[in-house]
């Protein structure tokens, strides 16, 4: 019974639900609150949505609280701003503060609020646009004509005070086209605009941006003919275009013509012709081959004042008076013991710079040259096959002699000794030459071979070349030490050479010659004498030097030296000369030179030979370290 | 908006332009305005003005930046503004709030609000730079501008001082400014917690910027142009 009555009333209910449904008739629907604009950062206004009205009136309510306060009010003013809004008058408005807004739609059925909104008139600045926009076509006489737009800020907007600052955009386009042409003109009322076609009716437009806000809508548009007579095209500009463009011609055809060779040369570069760097023609012409030849870069060559030194040390002051000794030093008197007919120009005359003193000097008895002295470094030169390279003169390139010097000096058998004369440098050449020459002069004659190899020698020295290397040793900065032994060998050749007891005083010995070892026959194999400074202790020529006699044990009556192997040389070879072959034929023990082969002949010239240095067995080594 | 973006840049370009020429005059270098030699360089109320309006409106166009950044990348459905309600430190500070109230207060009053606001807000953009730094994926647009902000700000300070000194010379005024005691919440570990710390110190910055741009704005037009802008 119950149940029925129950279920009955809720029948009924249902009943009248469905028939206010089926009538349409609702709670309202949410409302929406879509925009809130404020025009002048005055006021504000706020615009809702509604919802559905669920078919019955409905009745909109904004409701709101500001923030930091706990009041709620209620909208001011729903008129001013049209339907479904709410104006926010000056007294009502506060900037910088949050607004909470809800809207509430109440019908007979019910309500519904929309969601709070959070306002802060600060940022919703949107002003309305500018007004009295005007157009003139201005056309001074003297300048282009332009269009002259102006406006007014909108009048709501105080602008004087600062309380907001605008900035303005202007936008115009001819009546037919499709785009518009837009022009900011920052805080200015007015603009002008220059280009215009004319015979065509202009439309313009304007609108405005609060310093923190949004653009306005564009103002209504205004319209402007433009008459056909209005010239815009300036004939002064194509004028200057014109004039700018033939200085421009005329500048590049200038510069085609003046540089035309070299840009074709730059785009076709010639093929250049063979050249070698640092070699002037010119002066090979005129015969300055000393000069050439430090343009090529031999700058040492001969070899500068540590040699000197080297030389100074070397020398011995002979204790009579009648031996002159040349000072190393003195290159500048180098030819006193030159004969007159040293025909050398150089002041430096075929010493080079670094004036081997001769111990025989002037005064020193004429060595005269043992012809079997010569003979027998020839024969040993023979001997050996490299001497052949000596032999042959080379050409001019000092490459060549330079090849060849190595086998000739260091053969196998170290046998050269001889001319070490290599043309190493002008100077040296000249002296090797010259000191050869001299020591031939003195009878060498008999030395064919030898002559033939001085000879040669002296073709050799007649050609300019680079240093000439011994010893197999093609370094360039050996050049300066084999040419200063060049010169010592040359005098010491010269000294051993002399037939008779004198050295070599003519001859004017430059080169140090060092024993290098003593042959079968008693020959002295010489060496050119290394640069002191350089290597005085420790170069050795020959790996094998137990067969170098290069020790001087005693000096024997007054004209003969005895040699002993040294052994300290046999550690020493820091040489490795090309065909390096232990001389076989050298005695084993120690040997008596005769010193008549020496061309030793005063004591004095002897005590020089006889000097530590002389036949230290580090000096004869190799001429390069 | 593109136009305002670009409008905005174009300020913002001769902003910098302004401030570098200020600095320059700052260093005692020859400017225009200042005549070389001069000992008492004496800049012209209406050039400090100008310079000051120049500071103070890109200051609040990096603030906006910043804001709207920040609210776009960290910000979103979290509902921080619910509760950034009357939470700025400088709210203490009692400023007109339209500008009727603004337009009734002497332009000294009105100059030493300003210089308050501005003072009230030197330690925390110091803080928040670094704190921005230390934040993770630390965002450069936001840093940027927050360095820049912080810079810019004690130029400004200094540039009202002048002004101060010149409108209103000697008399000393009480330094009156608001205590930012905000630094604990943007350190907390609660991620939530601190975001919208972050949040609620931009969207301050932003509105006190605002409100020292239009004062100056009124200002000038006030006293170098006899309001008539």
């Amino acid at each position: 019974m119950k149940e029925n009555v129950a279920s009955t009333v809720v029948f009924i209910l249902l009943l009248f639900l469905n028939t206010n449904l089926l009538n349409g008739q609702s709670p309202p629907g949410k409302p929406e609150i879509f925009k809130c604009r404020s025009p002048e950062k005055e006021t504000f206004t706020c615009w809702w949505k509604p919802g559905a009205d669920g078919g019955l009136p409905t009745n909109y309510t904004l409701t709101y609280h500001k923030e930091g306060e706990t009041f709620t009010h209620e909208c001011p003013d729903y008129k001013t701003s049209g339907p479904n809004s709410c104006y926010f008058n000056k007294k009502h408005t506060s900037i910088w503060t949050i607004y909470i807004i809800t809207v509430n739609a109440t019908n007979q059925m019910g309500s519904s609020s929309s969601d709070p909104r959070y306002v802060d008139v600060t940022y919703i600045v949107e002003p309305d646009p500018p007004v009295n926009l005007t157009l003139e076509l201005k056309q001074p006489e003297d300048r282009k004509p332009y269009l002259w737009i102006k406006w007014f800020p909108p009048t709501l907007v105080d602008v004087r005070s600062g309380w907001l600052t605008l900035q303005y955009e202007i936008r115009l386009k001819p009546e037919k086209a499709a785009e518009w042409e837009t022009h900011f003109a920052g805080q200015q009322t007015q603009f002008k605009i220059l280009s215009l076609y004319p015979g065509q009716k202009y439309l313009v437009q304007v609108h405005c941006k609060p310093d923190h806000g949004f653009w306005s809508e564009w103002s209504p548009e205004s319209s402007i003919p433009i008459p056909n007579d209005f010239s815009m095209t300036d004939a002064t500009v194509w004028i200057f275009v014109a004039v700018l463009s033939a200085v421009i011609c005329l500048i590049m055809v200038w510069a085609v013509a003046l540089k035309g060779y070299s840009m074709v040369t730059c785009i076709l570069p010639p093929v250049p012709g063979p050249k070698i760097k640092g070699f002037d023609t010119h002066l090979l012409e005129k015969g300055k081959s000393e000069e050439l030849l430090s343009a090529l870069g031999c700058q040492d060559f001969p070899p500068t004042s540590d040699c000197e030194d080297l030389l100074v040390e070397f020398l011995e002051v002979d204790d009579s008076g009648d031996q002159q000794l040349v000072p190393a030093h003195s290159k500048e008197h180098p030819g006193q013991s030159v004969k007159p007919t040293h025909s050398d120009p150089d002041s430096d005359s075929g010493r080079g710079s670094c004036d081997s003193p001769s111990l025989l000097s002037e005064k020193c008895d004429e060595p005269r040259a043992n012809p079997s002295k010569f003979h027998t470094p020839e024969g040993l030169e023979k001997a050996e096959k490299p001497e052949t390279n000596v032999t042959q003169p080379q050409g001019p390139q000092s490459t060549s002699v330079e090849g060849k010097i190595p086998s000739f000096h260091a053969s196998g058998s170290q046998s050269s000794t001889w001319p070490l004369l290599q043309p190493p440098s002008l100077h040296y050449s000249r002296s090797s030459y010259h000191s050869v020459a001299e020591v031939r002069k003195l009878g060498l004659g008999t030395a064919g071979a030898a002559s033939t190899l001085l000879d040669k020698t002296d073709t050799r020295a007649l050609k300019p070349s680079q240093t000439i290397e011994t010893g197999g040793e093609g370094k360039a900065a050996e050049h300066r030490e084999s040419e200063s032994f060049r010169s010592k060998t040359d005098q010491d050749a010269a000294r051993l050479l002399p037939q008779d007891k004198t050295p070599l005083t003519s001859a004017k010995p430059l080169e140090y010659v060092e024993i290098h070892k003593v042959s079968k026959d008693g020959a002295l194999a010489l060496l050119p004498k290394q640069n002191e400074n350089s290597s005085r202790a420790e170069k050795t020529s020959t790996p094998e030097t137990s067969k170098e006699y290069s020790k001087v044990s005693r000096v024997m009556d007054s004209d003969i030296l005895v040699l002993v192997q040294d052994r300290r040389a046999q550690n020493l070879a820091p040489f490795e000369e090309p065909a390096k072959e232990a001389p076989p034929s050298l005695p084993q023990n120690p040997a008596a030179v005769d010193l008549a082969s020496f061309p030793v002949a005063p004591s004095n010239c002897r005590l020089q030979l006889g000097g530590l240095d002389y036949l230290h067995p580090t000096g004869f080594m190799h001429p390069f370290q | 908006m593109d136009n305002k973006g670009s409008s905005q840049k174009g300020s913002l370009l001769l902003l910098l332009l302004l401030v570098s020429n200020l600095l320059l005059c700052k260093s005692v270098a020859s400017l225009p305005i200042c005549p070389s030699g001069a000992v008492n360089c004496q800049v012209s109320l209406r050039d400090l003005f100008d310079r000051a309006v120049i500071l103070s409106h890109y200051i609040h166009n990096l603030s906006s930046e910043m804001f709207n950044e920040f609210d776009k990348r960290y910000a979103q459905g979290r509902g921080f503004i619910t509760k950034a309600i009357n939470s700025c430190h400088t709210s203490s500070l009692s400023t007109p709030e339209d500008k009727e109230q603004a337009q009734q207060v002497h332009h000294e009053v009105l100059l030493s609000m300003i210089l308050g606001v501005l003072r009230s807000w030197n330690d925390p953009l110091y803080h928040l730079v670094t704190e921005v730094r230390g934040m993770q994926e630390a965002p450069d647009a936001i840093l940027s501008r927050a360095i820049e902000i912080e810079e810019q700000n004690k130029r400004l300070l200094e540039g009202m001082e002048k002004i101060v000194g010149q409108v209103h010379p000697g008399v000393k005024e009480n330094e009156v400014y608001s205590v930012w005691s905000g630094l604990p919440s943007l350190q907390m570990a609660d991620e939530d917690t601190r975001l919208f710390a972050f949040y609620n110190l931009l969207h301050c910055l932003r509105r006190d910027s605002h409100k020292i741009d239009s004062y100056l704005k009124l200002l000038k037009c006030r006293i170098v142009y006899d309001s008539n802008c």
